[in-house]
């Protein structure tokens, strides 16, 4: 090995892989979104110029989109109250609350303004030009789609050494049927800042359309984020998340996903370390029932010497459920000393079930550490019946593998009012005894 | 307490037990004896509801209930337990709260209210002295990392905690050293009382020195063809099983 060489696989421009029928079908939604609202004006040349996802295009393979050829109509409702739900979606949780719902800002129901050495905004109400296309948006359809559209979203910058008091809580809330919501989130904190972010979707159960979320965040050398994320949406919408954090020195960037309900989710994430030093966590879970299907693609680029990265993902599905993993790392030539893990773990409830894992690792400098795992099994009988044998219920004893096998995850929430409500809502959709183990530290 | 009459069961196309007969009455302690591939594990098995066994014939009547129409839970609710031979692994899951679930599955079947946390801590302190265990249980997986002693006596601690009327121990002197051996008699012969019975599987002689039982049994190819006192346990010992499938069977 060089040192020199370049990576060949992760930089390369691939042949646009068009494919026509699909191509139309993206062509009539962006006419149909015309008709709804006023575009950006962004990232339209791009627009044209990728291909629509189908099975061909590889990030896409595995992920039917046939979902989002449908119709759109304008929202009817555009507050939190006009839709019925709680201010907060989180009991207990003292935290400063951005609220949209149906892609619009809800002033009424947010903190604004948030601290003193935080700016932050909905994007409506910004004066500065909007940013311009990113990789995602670049390589990536409904990215680029989501640029086109995208007017409105959170605007945040985090002052040196601010040190934000109580997490803040962007909540998206989707109410009614056939609706198209995209956000646009840009947060930037600065050295030495530290804050704890909150993304929390809703639906109601008659609600469908869909949900696209972009989030571009910048963390400068030595400050701290946790973002925790929390997808719970009923009744049929699309769910498309797009992040991309660019970390700089000694930074610190834990991200947490859980899924607890979606009918169709999609999350990209995306990490580049950009700074010698940077410390990256990604953790999530997902256990999709019925025909629900969760995406999970991350990629973390190491571009950079003596960074960390740790992933950890799970999944347990049940009924006819699918999942997908992709889990890319890269770690250029540069990037000596990485220390990188990645560890996946599936299992499959039914033999109806599904889940499509691939680990991808492309490693082109020479003094790194690499390790990553993924398995798919199913839940181990032996330990169900030992269980049962002392007279535990054949579903108690379910639930208490699922909180074994997702517990690493579920511990790994910033916020604890946030990890003791995915708990809840988790064990009230799968109808288990809440559980607690806060005997352990009695 | 305990009236298996005519009890057959395979797994898959094999028949294991073969119309086995066995009475146990309250506050007796039975030991089976009887050499490999005689079907000693799959009784165990069968009496705790081990799905993977298809029982064919026979009844077994626990405490004038029919057992077999009971699923794993339900036994173990109404006062069955076992004492695995290869107790298992549970990563992620605390030894406390599974058996705090435990205990609760007990006490809901028996329309009790859920054990409060700190009579709970108390007892867990209270059997876990038992066998030695104290202050080990806590924050540790359920038996991850446990050497082989230590599942075994923690096979035992969990029974003192359901505080069955009837245990079933399958194998649960193999693998200890005397040590081990004896703490876990100990822990045995400690909840020995007149209303509740135990039925001792074992290969060798040995733990029958600790855990002094009522009636020995041989069982060859499924069937009970020999019981006796405890002297018969010393005589299999010295004599080993040929005699019996000489003398008895034949």
């Amino acid at each position: 090995m060089t040192g020199t060489a370049e990576p060949i696989v992760m930089d390369l421009q691939r042949k646009p892989n068009i494919h026509p029928a699909t191509q139309a079908k993206g062509e009539a939604l962006i006419a149909a979104l015309a008709d709804l609202r006023t575009g950006t004006g962004l990232a339209t040349e791009y627009l044209k110029e990728l291909p629509v996802p189908h099975r061909r295009v590889e990030r896409w393979k595995h992920t039917p989109v046939s979902g989002f050829w449908t119709t759109y109509e304008a929202p009817r409702v555009q507050t939190i109250q006009a839709a019925g739900c709680e201010a907060c979606p989180v009991p207990g949780l003292h935290a400063y609350r951005i609220v949209f719902v149906n892609g619009m800002f809800d002033a009424e129901a947010s903190d604004l303004p948030v601290h003193s050495g935080v700016r932050c905004e909905p994007v409506s109400m910004t004066a500065s030009a909007p940013a311009e296309a990113g990789n995602l948006e670049k390589s990536d359809w409904f990215a680029a789609l989501n640029q086109a559209h995208a007017t409105e979203g959170m605007k945040l910058h985090v002052d040196k050494g601010v040190v934000l008091d109580r997490p803040l809580l962007v909540h998206h809330h989707t109410h009614g049927q056939k609706s198209a919501n995209f956000l646009r989130h840009e947060i930037q904190v600065e050295s030495n800042a530290q804050v704890q972010l909150i993304h929390w979707s809703t639906s109601n159960e008659e609600a469908s359309g869909m949900v696209n979320i972009m989030m571009q965040m910048d963390v400068a050398s030595g400050a701290i984020v946790a973002l925790d994320k929390v997808q719970d949406e009923a009744g049929q919408v699309h769910h498309l998340a797009f992040e991309q954090i660019n970390q700089a020195q000694a930074s610190q960037v834990r991200v947490h996903t859980g899924t607890i309900q979606g009918k169709w989710v999609r999350n990209d994430l995306n990490f580049r370390l950009d700074g010698e030093g940077c410390d990256a966590v990604l953790n999530g879970f997902f256990l999709p029932k019925d025909s629900e299907f969760v995406d999970n693609h991350t990629t973390v680029d190491h571009c950079a010497a003596h960074c960390t990265s740790s992933e950890q993902y799970q999944g347990i599905l049940y009924g006819s459920s699918s999942g997908v993993f992709n889990g890319k790392v890269f770690v250029r030539p540069h990037a000596q000393q990485t220390n990188a893990y990645q560890q996946n773990g599936n299992i499959l409830v039914t033999d109806k079930a599904t889940i499509n894992a691939k680990p991808e690792l492309e490693i082109y400098a020479d003094d790194v550490k690499c390790s990553h795992g993924c398995t798919i099994g199913q839940f181990d009988e032996e330990a169900l019946f030992y269980a049962r044998s002392r007279g535990i219920g054949e579903s108690e004893a379910k639930a208490m593998l699922v909180h074994a096998f997702i517990g690493d995850v579920l511990d790994g929430f910033a916020v604890q009012e946030v990890r003791m409500e995915v708990e809840h809502r988790l064990a009230t959709k799968h109808g288990w005894d809440t559980w607690n183990d806060t005997l352990e530290s009695a | 307490m305990v009236n298996i009459k005519e009890l057959k069961a395979s797994i898959g196309e094999t028949q294991i037990l073969k119309g086995l007969n066995l009475e146990i009455k309250p506050g007796e302690v039975h030991a089976i004896m009887g050499p490999n591939g005689s079907g000693k594990s799959t009784l165990a098995s069968v009496l705790a509801g081990r799905e993977d066994y298809d029982v064919t014939g026979g009844s077994v009547d626990f405490d004038s209930r029919d057992l077999l129409e009971m699923d794993a839970t339900e036994r173990a609710r109404s006062g069955l337990f076992l004492a695995f031979q290869y107790p298992v692994e549970i990563p992620g899951v605390s030894n406390i709260n599974f058996m705090r679930a435990a205990v609760n599955g007990k006490r809901e079947h028996e329309g009790l209210d859920p054990i409060k946390g700190k009579d709970f801590l108390n007892l867990v302190k209270e059997k876990a002295s038992l066998v030695e265990l104290d202050g080990r249980l806590r924050n540790r997986s359920v038996n991850e990392g446990f050497s082989g002693g230590e599942k075994k006596r923690n096979e035992i601690f969990q029974m003192a905690m359901l505080e069955p009327r009837f245990a079933v121990l399958d194998e649960t002197d193999s693998g200890l050293d005397i040590d081990a051996l004896r703490i876990v008699a100990n822990g045995v012969n400690a909840m020995r009382s007149p209303d509740r019975s135990f039925l001792v599987i074992t290969h060798y002689q040995r733990l029958l020195d600790y855990i002094v039982p009522d009636f020995v049994h041989v069982l060859v190819d499924g069937k009970i063809v020999l019981s006796g006192d405890k002297d018969l346990a010393l005589k299999l010992e010295e004599k080993g099983y040929d005699w019996i499938k000489e003398d008895v069977i034949a």
